[in-house]
């Protein structure tokens, strides 16, 4: 059979973001895949060493924005190492509820965005309304559906009052009973499920290998979560689960997602009922003295980290990010092959890519 | 328990392999998360700690390079490897002269590492020896590699598809063809 090379992207019509494949077929088979990136290479690493402290609170917020708190808290983390800051406990825990209810806001737009792809729109439709409760509840809260702007060197800038708290649980509550309906489908519907079962697998061995994060490790039946491997804000002091999985497919990776969905309710529902009193940030400005740190966090689509180096004056030496997407990329050519071309958008959409992270 | 084995295994590896050429400190903060800091006296030495980490079932996390000044006031490159040691972060860092300078790839050993390097390739010029797919990352073939050391307009770095530039190249073209 011949072979030929099929272009996808850098715009296409499944993609949110531009990529550019070159996907090599024999008939409807994918047989190798070559990714060329660079599209929206901004140069952000470069712009962060120009700007000072604070201000790159401002701009890592905006590398990307589904996991927009994710950027400024972990690069808040790392400042902190460096000037020996404690962020007060209630501060943890206000961190801890914005990345929680960030990290539900994604997991459903991703899972709304597979669901248009196998073309169930109905059911994208369903999921993309269940997540209008969270954008409310971040509108309400945080003034705002996508960028918090909560971060700051030392704890945060918002705080909850006992009408927030309350409104946030019933939110929940909302949220809850449309979700178990949500799972229901995604995990039994027998058109989704022969969509999605057995396309794209990436075996436990190859995402080792390939040193892949996030919900695509834990879809392949790596049980490595950030927040329990090396605990962060409040989250040594939170009861929850990792959900892993062992289908290793595209639907394995929507079923994590899914699932940590429920986790992240029950983690925010534990802060909201345990929230300590006290300051929520630091009553000072702190100096930032020469040093290096790293810091991580899971983010929406895995384990994010941050390295910064300071030399005593007001802007990094060196700030560098690694986003999850980034290592996620080239597991592809081992998810792609043997798979038909009408299956490729919905891989690449498994991995939950964000092309705007990845680039910087 | 687990970690403390893996950073005594990863300490008495590198003494194995490189002797007393590195130094090693591990740090443990408030949540007991571990993280540890190494440098290496001699860069080439980063090919024994990439098969120690690929021996005790790491992998890397990401690498950042860097610009600096040795003891000497000299100017260098600074490479520092974010490696994964079951849930431990172990930075190894090493140097390497400003000009005309290589590295050993370590993408042969653990494929984690593969992106990573390319970027730094076409952020700092650094020659990797041995990388699988050496290619650029990011940035356009017409970009120098080192953007790093240097000031691009935004408008050189993306092609001039944001500005007027993109246009006058349309133009161009398509006067040509009309011509022709």
């Amino acid at each position: 059979m011949s072979t030929y090379t099929v272009p996808v992207g850098p715009l296409h019509v499944a993609l949110e973001e531009p990529m550019y494949f070159q996907v090599q077929v024999e008939g409807e088979t994918i047989v190798a895949l070559d990714i060329t990136a660079g599209h929206v290479h901004r140069g952000m690493e470069l712009l962060a060493m120009k700007r000072n402290f604070y201000q790159n609170i401002t701009l890592t917020e905006r590398v990307c924005s589904l996991c927009s708190n994710s950027h400024p808290c972990t690069y808040c983390m790392a400042l902190e190492k460096i000037a020996g800051i404690q962020v007060p406990e209630r501060g943890e825990y206000l961190r801890v509820i914005a990345d929680e209810i960030k990290r539900i806001g994604s997991n459903l737009f991703n899972a709304g965005i597979l669901a248009h792809i196998i073309g169930f729109d109905s059911l994208f439709m369903h999921a993309m309304e269940i997540r209008e409760i969270v954008q409310d509840i971040k509108e309400t809260i945080y003034g705002n559906r996508m960028n918090l702007a909560i971060n700051c060197i030392g704890g945060v800038r918002y705080d909850l009052s006992d009408e927030k708290i309350k409104y946030i649980t019933k939110q929940l509550e909302n949220l809850k009973k449309s979700l178990d309906e949500l799972y229901g489908i995604y995990t039994k519907n027998k058109f989704v499920r022969a969509r999605t079962e057995g396309v794209g697998v990436l075996p436990k061995e190859a995402a080792i290998q390939y040193g892949v994060v996030g919900p695509v490790a834990r879809g392949s039946g790596i049980d490595y979560d950030v927040r329990k491997k090396s605990p962060y804000a409040a989250y040594d002091r939170l009861k929850f689960d990792v959900p892993v999985e062992n289908g290793c497919d595209v639907r394995a990776r929507v079923i994590v997602r899914l699932r940590e969905i429920f986790e992240a309710i029950k983690i925010i529902e534990q802060c909201l009922k345990e929230l300590p009193d006290g300051s929520i940030c630091i009553d000072y400005l702190p100096e930032i003295p020469a040093g290096e740190a790293v810091a991580k966090s899971e983010a929406p689509r895995g384990e994010l980290i941050y390295y910064l180096r300071t030399n005593g004056t007001d802007t990094p030496e060196r700030l560098k990010w690694r986003v999850p997407t980034y290592v996620n990329w080239e597991a592809l050519h081992v998810m792609m092959p043997g798979n038909k071309v009408s299956d490729i958008p919905l891989i690449v959409n498994s991995i939950d890519p964000c092309i705007s992270c990845t680039e910087r | 328990m687990v970690e403390r084995r893996i950073q005594e295994d990863f300490a008495r590896e590198l003494t194995q392999a490189v002797g007393e050429g590195f130094s090693l400190r591990w740090e443990t903060d408030s949540k007991g998360v571990v993280t540890g800091w190494c440098r290496l006296d001699e860069h080439n030495q980063i090919t024994n700690v990439a098969l120690i980490v690929s021996k005790l079932g790491g992998r890397v996390i990401t690498i950042s390079a860097y610009k600096a000044k040795n003891a000497q006031q000299e100017a260098v490159h600074e490479i520092a490897y974010h490696f994964d040691l079951d849930g431990c972060t172990c930075t190894v860092t090493i140097e390497i002269p400003a000009n005309g300078c290589k590295v050993n790839s370590i993408t042969p050993i653990l494929k984690s590492a593969d992106w990573a390097e390319r970027e730094l390739q076409e952020l700092y010029d650094i020659k990797l020896l041995g990388h699988p797919n050496p290619k650029r990352l990011f940035l356009d073939r017409n970009i120098d590699e080192g953007i790093m050391d240097k000031l691009i307009p935004l408008s050189v770095a993306m092609n001039g598809a944001t500005t007027k530039t993109l246009w006058e190249k349309i133009f161009a073209g398509t006067s040509k063809e009309v011509n022709s």
